[in-house]
């Protein structure tokens, strides 16, 4: 079926398998291949995009949802070659080990930031619990949010 | 498979009548399901963004919520926050942020896991829902709804366009509780929702809800009317919790035993007057 959406920016126009989820459609339609399949059942976050501004599992989402709506995956972030502040403060606070889980966690940050530019703990745990990391023991992820958050805010 | 994005009911009711149809909301129990090969339908229809099917609002003294209206928009919402507060502290423990920017209120009851948490909530109210079809729209107590896990009053050919839910009085004490393994994305192992009015220090109305021990989440009515014109003093509440586990049966699965389960809810409802 024929569909139409704005990706990372760019208006796109495909015919596509009603069958596939979005997450498909990015990996192998489009090649958009930082957006990760970790459990495919909506529980490790590793798939996360954000569609319209809300953070979203695309292994949930059935592809002809994303007809007409506006997509940012994790390769819609850094510009020019600079990474955006959030890559920057995973990169400089070690909140990247294997890094599999990485633009699912980047994908829920910019997503609550743009809600809660200021968020406290508590915040930043509820709008990461959608994710999981098997290297990192979390804490470095938290302070990667709580840095990229004092970084945007100096630039906003 | 063919997929239908729609715009109205009379698209849905014109595609309920094609054979094998599903209807698809937030997708996030439907698409599970579809990839596992436990639904195969040849035609999948997106209520999501039917008009009629969404948003939230005061209707006298009830709110309607739409049944397609993400569980992130009902958190949203003023009038929730103001006129049912546990509406929302339920729905915050439900998923995660990324299932409830899709997940809706009409895909967790008809999906009727026995632990839907929003069910407990909604069974607490008193919540009907607005069930439509090519011939009538009529109304139906949710409690009347679940049959069995999995199982529904729907019929085919009906969709769910609205949930009412009545107001609840001032000054009941509510609570929810679920149980689970951790706390993001727990699927309950025991839930139990409250909402008790007491009079000088004796109850005057009792309504208790419980997920994840019996077949579908359910009001405990013998229980209720046991508590009701009770003093509420330490045998009651010791009353209480004899009462309320020798009146659920849950069974033992994967994810904890029948004795755990009654253990969990006496302690629960312990916990619920004890903070009143
Ligand atoms: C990782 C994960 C965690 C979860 N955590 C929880 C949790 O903590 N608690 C909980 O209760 N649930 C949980 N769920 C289940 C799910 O997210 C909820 O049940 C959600 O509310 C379903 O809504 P939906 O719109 O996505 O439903 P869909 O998947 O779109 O639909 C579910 C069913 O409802 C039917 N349906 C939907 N809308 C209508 C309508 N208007 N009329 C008639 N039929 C309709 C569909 O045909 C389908 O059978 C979780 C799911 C996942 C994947
Ligand atoms: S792959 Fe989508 S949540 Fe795990
Ligand atoms: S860095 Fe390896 S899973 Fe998170």
């Amino acid at each position: 079926m024929k569909i139409a959406c704005t990706i990372n920016g760019k208006r796109v126009e495909m015919d596509i398998d009603p069958r596939l989820r979005l997450l498909d459609m990015l990996r192998e339609t489009l090649h958009l291949t930082g957006t990760k399949e970790g459990c495919g059942e909506g529980e490790c976050g590793a798939c996360t995009v954000l569609m319209d501004g809300a953070a979203v599992n695309s292994c949930l989402v059935p592809a002809p949802q994303a007809d007409g709506t506006e997509i940012l995956t994790i390769e819609g972030l850094a510009e020019d070659g600079t990474l955006h502040p959030i890559q920057q403060a995973y990169v400089d606070t070690g909140g990247v080990q294997c890094g599999f889980c990485t633009p699912g966690f980047i994908m829920a940050t910019y997503a609550l930031l743009l809600e809660s530019p200021d968020p406290t703990e508590e915040e930043i745990l509820s709008g990461l619990e959608g994710n999981l990391c098997r290297c990192t023991g979390y804490s470095k992820i938290v302070e990667a949010v709580h840095l990229a958050a004092e970084r945007m805010r100096k630039v906003a | 498979m063919h997929y239908q994005r729609l715009a109205s009911e009379r698209e849905l009711l014109d595609g309920l009548a094609q054979p094998h149809a599903a209807i698809l909301c937030g997708g996030t129990d439907a698409m599970i399901k579809i990839r596992a090969g436990l639904l195969n339908p040849s035609l999948v229809l997106d209520v999501s963004r039917i008009e009629s099917l969404r948003g939230i609002r005061r209707n006298g003294d009830a709110v309607e919520i739409g049944a397609a209206t993400s569980e992130t928009e009902i958190l949203r919402s003023p009038l929730v926050r103001d006129t049912l507060p546990l509406l929302g502290q339920v729905l915050v423990q439900l998923g995660s942020v990324q299932i409830r920017n899709r997940g809706t209120l009409g895909g967790n009851i008809v999906n009727a896991s026995p632990a839907a948490d929003s069910a407990i909530p909604l069974l607490l109210f008193d919540t009907e829902i607005q069930i439509v079809d090519r011939s009538e729209e009529r109304w139906m107590p949710l409690e009347s709804f679940f049959i069995g896990p999995g199982k529904t009053a729907l019929e085919s050919g009906q969709f769910i366009r609205t949930l009412r839910i009545p107001i609840p009085r001032e000054g009941g004490g509510s609570s929810f509780h679920k149980v689970g393994k951790r706390n993001a994305l727990t699927i309950a192992i025991a839930s139990l929702g409250s909402l008790i009015w007491t009079t000088e220090g004796t109850i005057s109305e009792a309504r208790l809800a419980v997920g994840s021990v019996a077949p579908t989440p359910a009001r405990l009515r013998s229980v209720e009317s046991a508590l009701r014109g009770r003093m509420l003093d330490d045998a009651l509440v010791a009353d209480a919790r004899q009462l309320i586990t020798s009146s659920i049966s849950p069974i033992s699965d994967v994810r904890a035993s029948a004795e755990y389960r009654k253990n969990v809810i006496g302690d629960l409802l312990v916990r619920a007057l004890e903070a009143l």
